[in-house]
């Protein structure tokens, strides 16, 4: 109001209310008293006379003693297993999904009934309720398996990983929010698109990255015949749409703008392109031995056990079901891009690979991708070789346990191996890659084939 | 092969080359007494088992260095009161023989003998113009491209003489010791 | 080797293609600094490349004209950032020289216990991010694990963690509490096993040993001709180390092998310095069973030294290779030229001509296992 030293005009009439005067105002309260920090305390270093502060306390002993002398630890221990055993208890009540599923198509059909709406009103509106839980399960998926990764990756390097992302009030276990945390920050991030891109093609990519990757899962199982859709081609359903997200990686490569990117894009190009063959041919003598494309016959395939313990998987038969299982997992790392497979981003030479110049949401889209992979390698994976929603053990307890539970546990087990890898191994060279796939996978799952009909023609299997 | 003995095949082989007049300290200095008695010699010296190039620099001898050339704040320390002694000072100290010299420096070391050789070379302050050693050792290639970044001494017959260190704008050879720097879109 | 080096697809492919040109870096991942490498591609080989230094050029040779010699420790320390020690004591056995000092045992030995740490903490550095260029993360946070605890003992002793200006002219700074000796030990039995945990999780890995050996070869007499030092030179199976070929700080009391390379192969440089790290160890065991008593500071060592006009040179094993400072007194107070023989500058060198024919992720593989830093690069 007073900026009269602007210029020599007259100051305009002050209009404003007169301030009440200071005694009138409620006086703040006065802010308790912060605890006083404690430092650790200092130690003077008498023959050099300076001041040192003792940082060594914790090391080296008594950060490696045995971790069970840690009550940290044995709490922590003690709650997993609480949470083993919490769910495995409330899935033994839910019980099978299967016949809730069959519940709520006749409700919504009595509901079409009793509206009088057309015949198509209904199974259309299951479809949709199906779509939307597939899709819920890759979002969902997106944010656990990015914590989890977080913490194993921690632990495998010696960290602790997140801790405080949740409430400030004492309910931030292990950083459970950090993931969803993240996702906010993604959202509210710029999304920038570089000058030298091709705009149309830079913004189109991600969505065709994902878009495949959600359709895949249509057939895939989540339990005992519980899948969005039963087709009878399941398996080449899966591979084929698989196939097509290369297409968004390689127009991320080219419409970006940036040389790293585009070697990133023809990197992924020619090694998803190769693996396609080696992941192919891994799966031949499981669908030799099942006899068909569809996953449900394939897990049923495997039920039964030897001896009565030993269950019929197919990755336990001798050779030719641990050769297959091997290339087929390492042929979906290699799928999902992942180290030691991880050379279209290739951090340490091309910067980020496809994804160097994406930011914000659409680079989020690439990342929910690469988990959505991960998810269905590990939901592949258990359900060709790991019997689908078998349960390992023909016992009481075991057999109790709904078939989605177990489903759920294989899925999680194998996806702790991609994420195991990931943080262990190396990268390799292209050419390496390249050899590797041509040179070594791709001929021991032609050799495999070849050992699963022997073991057909001689009834083995 | 110690230094005595080396010295005394080097003297029968080039009787031009003697001791320098200023050693560098416990190690055998030669002084060249023209440049194109450097390649012979160097020749002999790589035959003889010197053949690890260590160095190549070269020392301005004309005088102490201009430090209002360069030097933006004699006293950086704001304790000191004003009009205090400079921190930094570089002044001419009587009796040392300053001349317009630029003395060119070389070691070579062989590895089997553990020893090591410097050869000394003066080159006038104008136009130091000595023969490049890169068809002989690799290594001297971005060596000397750095003393001629910093020193000015041209290298004939150098494959590619250019600045290494210091930008391209940058005029002069900052460390003769009367460089002095030119304002550039850097400053302030 | 051969069949690596020269492409030969390209010299006989009918197939033309249009050569791509990439600036990698200065701002990249993999550079280790401020290095600029401007590679010519044609697909995924590399045609050409020319590195791009200077970035980070401070002039500290032209700074150490107008400073005195005890100030230009502290421009040392500037240098080789990630083992400032070496450095300090590079410079001040040149000026020790120079002044006619000789520094009391026991800093000598200190010196020599604090060159070897300083070893140790730039090896592990080195394979921590060498692990980071061929892809594997974790062998960085295990390495740094145990660098934290020498950079604690630095800091433990005189206040630093990365520039230490700990070696004095005539001895050292402080003398060393008996418990930081104690600590000294207690880490160096913390640390011998892990040395075979690094080999288990990175060295011998198979995917880590596809990409680097028989990667970046250089032969003895390349090596040699390139001026190579230190590991890089030892890794080629040349036997030189400054240590051992003129001694400095009572070496040759003290018993330890030089690692040597075969082949002089990207593996046979990291492997060398891995090998390092056990000799320093060996070296420090010793020096703390014999640390004499005594001062460690040499009389007589003036505030603002002027020493009689000469010429010096002095030059020790460092952590990247031999470090050399030649120093001109006019018998003023500063010197009147300093001239550092750095090892990463000299090292760099060859980057230009065995980068070619080789792939993009080659050059990460090669310029990691030279190990250069760019403070010392361009000084």
């Amino acid at each position: 109001m007073s900026d009269a030293s602007e210029d020599n005009k007259p100051a305009p009439p002050d209009v404003s209310p007169p301030t009440p005067p200071a005694a009138s105002v409620a006086k703040p309260l006065p802010k308790p008293a912060l605890p006083k920090p404690v430092f650790p305390e200092a130690k003077l270093n008498h023959a050099n006379g300076r001041l040192l502060t003792d940082r060594f306390a914790t090391w080296p002993q008594a950060i490696f003693d045995s971790a069970w002398s840690r009550p940290s630890y044995r709490m922590g221990a003690g709650l997993l297993a609480g949470i083993v055993i919490g769910l495995s208890v409330m899935s033994i009540f839910i019980g099978e999904l299967t016949p809730w599923g069959g519940k709520i198509y006749a409700l919504l059909e009595s509901l079409a009934r009793r509206q009088a709406l057309p015949a198509y009103v209904a199974p259309l509106v299951w479809i949709l309720i199906k779509v939307l839980i597939v899709l819920h399960i890759i979002l969902l998926n997106g944010l656990w398996a990015i914590w989890w990764e977080r913490k194993i990756s921690a632990h495998i390097q010696s960290r602790v990983g997140p801790t405080y992302a949740g409430s400030p009030k004492g309910w931030n276990f292990h950083g459970w929010a950090q993931t969803a945390i993240d996702g906010i920050k993604l959202l509210l991030k710029e999304d920038i698109t570089p000058a030298a891109a091709d705009k149309w093609v830079h913004a189109l990519a991600p969505a065709i990255v994902v878009v495949p990757c959600v359709i895949a899962f249509a057939p895939v199982l989540f339990g005992q015949n519980l899948a969005a859709a039963n087709l009878d081609i399941g398996t080449l359903y899966i591979f084929a749409f698989a196939g097509i997200t290369v297409i968004g990686v390689v127009m991320a490569g080219w419409g970006s703008g940036n040389k790293y990117s585009l070697l990133g894009g023809l990197r992924a190009a020619a090694q998803i392109v190769s693996y396609e063959l080696p992941r192919g041919f891994s799966v031949v003598p499981v669908l030799m031995f099942a006899g068909s494309l569809d996953l449900a016959v394939i897990a049923k395939a495997q039920e039964g056990y030897w001896w009565g313990v030993v269950p019929k998987w197919f990755v336990f038969y001798p050779v030719v079901g641990q050769i297959a299982f091997i290339i087929f997992l390492i042929a979906s790392i290699a799928e999902t891009n992942r180290v030691p497979f991880d050379i279209p981003e290739a951090e340490s030479e091309l910067v980020g690979g496809f994804h160097t110049e994406y930011s914000g949401m659409k680079w989020s889209i690439f990342f929910l991708t690469e988990y959505g992979y991960v998810l269905l390698g590990s939901l592949l994976l258990a359900t060709f070789f790991m019997g689908g929603g078998a349960s390992p053990l023909p016992f009481v307890p075991f057999t109790l346990i709904p078939s989605w539970l177990w489903m759920l546990a294989k899925a999680m087990l194998m996806m702790f191996v991609f994420l195991w890898v990931r943080w262990t191994l190396p990268r390799f060279r292209v050419d390496q890659l390249m050899d590797f796939c041509w040179k070594f996978l791709l001929p021991w799952s032609f050799a495999n084939v070849i050992l699963a009909g022997v073991y057909l023609a001689f009834k083995w299997a | 092969m110690n230094s005595e003995e080396l010295f005394a095949k080097i003297q029968a082989g080039f009787p031009a080359v003697e001791r320098a007049a200023i050693p560098v300290k416990d190690y055998l200095t030669l002084r060249l007494p023209a440049k194109e008695q450097l390649l012979p010699l160097t020749k002999w010296l790589r035959q003889a088992g010197y053949d690890y190039l260590e160095m190549i620099t070269a020392t301005d001898f004309k005088g102490p260095v201009d430090m209002n050339g360069y030097i933006r704040q004699p006293n950086f320390n704001p304790f000191l009161p004003e009009g205090a002694t400079p921190e930094i000072e570089s002044a001419a100290t009587a009796g040392f023989p300053y001349k317009p010299v630029i003395e060119h420096l070389w070691s070579f070391v062989s590895i089997s003998d553990k020893t090591r050789v410097f050869v000394k070379l003066e080159l006038p302050r104008e136009a130091p113009s000595v023969p490049t050693l890169t068809g002989l050792f690799k290594t001297a290639d971005w060596q000397e491209r750095e003393t001629f970044d910093l020193m000015g001494v041209i290298y004939e017959g150098h494959p590619n003489l250019t600045k290494i260190l210091t930008p391209d704008f940058l005029q002069g050879h900052p460390l003769r010791k009367d460089y002095v720097h030119i304002k550039d879109r850097f400053d302030e | 080797m051969s069949d690596i080096a020269t492409p030969p697809a390209l010299a006989t492919s009918s197939l033309k293609t249009d050569q791509m040109f990439i600036n990698m870096g200065p701002q990249h991942p993999s550079t280790h600094g401020v290095l600029r490498i401007a590679l010519t591609l044609e697909g995924e080989v590399i045609v050409k490349a020319v590195p791009d230094i200077g970035y980070l050029h401070r002039g500290t040779e032209k700074l150490a004209e107008v400073r005195g010699y005890h100030h230009c420790i502290v421009l040392t320390d500037r240098w080789d950032y990630v083992s400032a020690m070496p450095n300090n004591l590079v410079f001040c056995l040149a000026a020790e020289k120079l002044l006619g000092v000789k520094a009391p045992a026991r800093a000598d030995t200190l010196r020599v216990v604090m060159c070897e740490m300083n070893r140790i903490a730039s090896h592990l550095l080195f394979m921590g991010t060498y692990g980071i260029d061929t892809g594997a993360f974790t062998p960085f946070l295990y390495a740094f694990r145990e660098r934290e605890m020498v950079l604690d003992l630095f800091e433990m002793l005189c206040g630093a963690r990365l520039t230490y200006n700990y070696i004095r002219l005539g001895g050292v700074m402080t003398d060393v509490t008996p418990e930081w000796i104690g600590r000294l030990k207690e880490f160096l039995v913390y640390f011998k096993p892990r040395l075979d945990e690094y080999n288990t999780l990175l060295t011998f890995n198979p995917i880590f040993m596809a990409r680097t050996k028989g990667v970046g070869c250089i032969t003895p007499q390349e090596a040699v001709n390139w001026g190579l030092s230190g590991p890089n030179l030892r890794g080629s199976g040349v036997n030189y180390d400054a240590r051992k070929h003129d001694p400095y700080c009572g070496y040759e009391t003290y018993e330890f092998d030089v690692p040597l390379g075969e082949e002089g192969s990207c593996w046979d440089r990291y492997y060398c310095r891995v090998r390092e790290m056990r000799e320093s160890v060996r070296i420090i065991e010793q020096a703390l069973a014999k640390l004499p008593d005594g001062p460690v500071m040499a009389p007589g060592v003036a505030k603002v030294p002027k020493p009689a006009p000469g010429e010096s040179y002095a030059h020790v094993e460092a952590s990247r290779g031999d470090l050399g400072i030649y120093l001109v007194s006019d018998g003023g107070i500063s010197p009147f030229r300093m001239h550092v023989r750095a090892p990463s500058f000299v090292n760099l060198a060859m980057l230009e001509e065995k980068l070619v024919g080789m792939k993009v992720a080659d050059v990460i593989a090669i310029l990691g296992s030279i190990d250069i830093v760019l403070g010392e690069v361009d000084r």
